[in-house]
């Protein structure tokens, strides 16, 4: 005898499959709630030692500069310590997942697009944009301590400027297009909460 | 001391009460075998840790397929972005032709290899309502565990079931 399949039916053909009665033991868990610390670790560690290169190197250094590249280098530290403090505040190095446990899904999807739109919309003001003044600096201040080296400086400091400017114009755009995006779905999801 | 024995307590009591439905929720998020079972272990982890501040403001098993979707979804995204895969809405489904062409013959096996691959291809809220409704939560329950008005869920129920009716019904889908 067979019986037509109905939407109910399937529920029970869902919750009868055969499973793999998969457990962990607590001290697996425990192993791997270390495993999951040292990764944190080492992901904070990864995040602020690039910065900590950047001081460093340009604090030890910056005494045998002429003055315009002394304040690069300052400005280049200055930066470094803006983008450290951005990132401790922003809290990049914490678990999100431990953070959103409790929210709904809906919650959970929503805050996880806000912080991808955020990430693309705002990344140049505190990740790359604090740079940018020590880079600029030194430019300049390289092409000034070598004029014989280079026959047309100012030239060279614009074109590299534009070009510099453009790519960060062309990336500022697709990021901008992006949080859009990004920011439709999250209306959507907003929609669905009635 | 004691509240490290309240999360082991209440881990053990989520895995006790709701083990195989992690178990079903992983297979409906992850078709490979191996890269399920580490899904998996990352739910259990998941959710250990998330007991570490479970304040009752909501039921168990609220919490648990909460938390259990949140960690998979989250593995669903990163799947994602590594495979470019595609994810569809229900109502793409419910507006795309049946691909069944012909009567079907199903076993129930084969009906829940068809469920899954059908489960598979959804973004990951409507699998959230999809995979609830088919271990038997009413409404109220699918509206707590994912934050969607009851008007949506009811919506969203409803279109489920026309798609499962199509898709296991028209073809001539029979249980043996």
């Amino acid at each position: 005898m067979s019986n037509e399949l109905r939407p109910d039916d399937l529920g029970e053909v869902w919750r009868r499959q055969k499973v793999e009665h998969t457990q962990m033991t607590l001290d697996e868990i425990r192993a791997r709630a270390r495993k999951f610390q040292r990764r944190i670790l080492f992901r904070n560690f990864r995040e602020y030692a690039a910065i900590a290169v950047v001081v460093v190197f340009f604090g030890a250094t910056m005494g045998k500069y002429p003055p315009l590249m002394r304040a690069a280098a300052g400005l280049m530290i200055a930066g470094g310590l803006y983008v450290g403090y951005q990132l401790h505040r922003r809290g990049s190095a914490k678990t999100l997942a431990a953070d959103l446990a409790p929210a709904s899904c809906l919650d959970f999807h929503r805050r996880e697009l806000e912080r991808q739109r955020d990430l693309v919309l705002n990344v140049w003001s505190w990740y790359l944009g604090p740079m940018i003044p020590g880079l600029a600096f030194m430019v300049v201040a390289a092409g000034l301590a070598n004029p014989g080296h280079l026959k047309h400086v100012w030239r060279f400091v614009s074109a590299y400027s534009a070009v510099v400017a453009l790519a960060f114009y062309l990336v500022a755009r697709l990021n901008r297009r992006a949080a859009h995006r990004l920011q439709r779905r999250i209306d959507e999801l907003d929609a669905m909460r009635g | 001391m004691a509240a490290e024995s309240s999360q082991d307590d209440l881990y053990r009591q989520a895995a006790a009460g709701f083990g195989d439905a992690l178990d079903r929720l992983a297979r409906a998020y992850e078709a490979d075998a191996d890269t399920r079972r580490d899904l998996l272990q990352e739910i259990h982890f998941a959710l250990w840790r998330s007991f570490g501040g479970f304040d009752g403001r909501c039921s168990l098993r609220t919490w648990v397929y909460r938390v259990a979707h949140n960690a998979a979804a989250s593995h669903v995204i990163r799947q994602r972005r590594a495979n470019a895969a595609v994810l569809v809405g229900l109502e793409e489904i419910e507006a795309a032709p049946d691909p069944n062409d012909g009567p079907l013959a199903a076993g129930r096996r084969e009906a829940l290899e068809r469920l899954l691959a059908l489960i598979r291809q959804l973004k990951p809220l409507d699998l959230q309502i999809i995979f609830s409704y088919l271990e038997g939560l009413d409404a109220a329950s699918i509206g707590e565990i994912t934050g969607l008005s009851p008007g949506n869920v009811a919506t969203k129920i409803h279109r489920i079931k026309t798609i499962l009716t199509r898709q296991f019904h028209a073809g001539g889908s029979h249980v043996e």
